[in-house]
């Protein structure tokens, strides 16, 4: 139902230890944020693409598919830096429009180019990151990292729920389309708010039963599963500081 | 034509396929990686105090009844997938609900705080809707800043005895447009114009943004008297049980 969390079981790197991937992620993201040049972003997108594509063996089709949804953002976003609107013509391109300019300067141009590998690289990273990784494997990290027990205890939860109601919402969504739920805007406007009230009253009642039954199995706060441990590698360890050492370097020198 | 309009054409019509293919997402992330180093870290350093006040007000609530546990994370996903799943039939594009009003309605703005960055994390996570960088950003813009706005209108409407459902669409409605400021004012202290400083480019981030989010608000606050409406009729005791109808008589 969620494409992402269906190709991370997957994947070829699913059983490589979490926290490896975790700390390959976040400072490829650091190191990505803090570039000057495309170039740092350029050498982690390339790097992130492979090991997601090549290694974890997530099809190309898909991933490609998958960097498309942020498109439309970085797309409108990077014309609002680069665009402006100005009495005097700036440097790089002028488009007169009645008294005013529709223009931008060279440094915005640039500052907008870097603006989009940088938001590409940090997303191949995201990307890295969720397909690679089950979100139990992640909430482990988190655990380790020592954020409030009730917190995570509460991701851990809602994670669960949220493909139980995923799964009502769109039964209920599909009988509505069959009983032409979804002929306008106003009936498919109708359709989704009582799909969405009746959605909430179900969950309500589950959250109520799933209460009674972990209880009944002695539910103290914590649901204590046994993780599959997958020791980190030696090897792995190496290959990700040589690389962070390369992306730093280029991010701050290049 | 001159060799500088065939680039131009060329790359208008990039731009065009692009928008044909992708999936233009509408709920007004700011996406991973668009803000520099020290503004994510800034917008989380701001979020933190609403989030530790967030968190010790839901363990008071999970040790008064440990009930209250499931219920809480039953609100959660629930507010994930309303805001995940796309609205048929408006239009071609797809468009989710944000669900900020209707959760700071149903479930009080304190509690929202913390289930909103949860549920950021998950779409970060899981649909790649905004990101782990800019999460502070989000959770300032879409997780504290509005539904705070829509609870603050839904009990100002209550206060003033305006009609209910007008009070329920406003609060809806204004906690989107709320949202969408507080995220171009973010963007534009991030990126200001060259001619003209944060406004100016606030007001471009603004515009550029506006095809999508006005109407995308209508809608929301059109859902969240829907749903509100629904509850209302089928659900009253599970209501209760959120503390909705209880803060309600409390108010009158």
């Amino acid at each position: 139902m969620i494409v992402i969390d269906r190709l991370c079981y997957q994947s070829g790197l699913r059983y490589v230890n979490a926290s490896e991937k975790f700390a390959y992620a976040v400072l490829s993201l650091v190191f990505c944020l803090v570039s000057r040049s495309v170039w740092a972003p350029l050498l982690i997108f390339s790097v992130s693409g492979i090991l997601t594509v090549g290694k974890g063996g997530i099809p190309l089709f898909r991933y490609i598919k998958l960097l498309l949804i942020p498109a439309g953002f970085i797309l409108i976003g990077t014309a609002a830096v680069i665009v402006n609107l100005s009495e005097v013509p700036l440097d790089a391109f002028a488009v007169p429009v009645g008294g005013w300019f529709i223009t931008g300067s060279r440094a915005s141009v640039f500052r907008g180019i870097v603006l989009c590998f940088r938001a590409l690289g940090a997303v191949s990273c995201l990307y890295f990151l969720s397909l690679n990784t089950t979100m139990t494997d992640i909430l482990g990290v988190l655990e380790k990292l020592h954020l409030p027990p009730l917190f995570t205890e509460l991701m851990m939860l809602i994670y669960r729920f949220i493909f139980l109601l995923l799964e009502t919402a769109s039964s209920i969504m599909i009988s509505q389309e069959s009983r032409l739920g979804g002929r306008n805007l106003r009936t498919g406007l109708r359709s989704f708010g009582q799909m969405a009230a009746s959605l909430l009253i179900l969950a309500l009642k589950k959250s109520g039963k799933l209460y009674d039954a972990m209880e009944s199995r002695c539910y103290d706060g914590r649901i204590r599963v046994l993780s599959r441990e997958n020791p980190p590698k030696p090897k792995e360890i190496l290959l990700i500081v040589l690389f962070e050492a390369a992306a730093a370097a280029a991010a701050l020198f290049l | 034509m001159p060799k500088k309009e065939k680039i131009l054409l060329k790359a208008s019509i990039a731009c065009a396929a692009l928008f044909a293919i992708a999936p233009v997402s509408n709920a007004m992330h700011i996406m991973e990686g668009y803000l520099p180093a020290r503004y994510c870290v800034a917008w989380e350093v701001i979020c933190l105090p609403v989030l530790i006040a967030g968190v010790i007000s839901l363990r008071k609530k999970v040790n008064e009844n440990r009930r209250n546990l499931t219920l809480i994370a039953m609100s959660g996903a629930f507010i994930f997938v309303i805001s995940s799943l796309k609205i048929p039939s408006v239009t071609g594009s797809c468009s989710h609900m944000t669900g900020t009003g209707l959760g700071a309605i149903l479930f009080g703005p304190s509690a929202v705080s913390i289930l909103g960055i949860i549920v950021l994390i998950f779409q970060a996570v899981l649909l790649a809707h905004g990101g782990l960088t800019t999460l502070g950003a989000n959770t300032f813009s879409m997780a504290i800043a509005g539904p705070l706005a829509a609870f603050g209108i839904y009990r100002l409407c209550e206060k003033l005895k305006v009609n209910r459902k007008v009070g329920i669409f406003l609060a809806a409605l204004l906690g989107d447009l709320f949202t969408y400021c507080v995220t171009s004012v973010q963007l534009a202290l991030a990126y200001p114009s060259e001619s003209g400083g944060v406004f100016a480019s606030a007001v471009k981030f603004l515009g550029v943004f506006a095809p999508t989010q006005l109407p995308l608000a209508v809608i929301e606050g059109i859902l969240t008297v829907v749903i509100v409406i629904g509850l209302e009729t089928y659900a009253r005791p599970e209501l209760k049980s959120l503390g909705f109808l209880g803060r309600e008589k409390e108010a009158k």
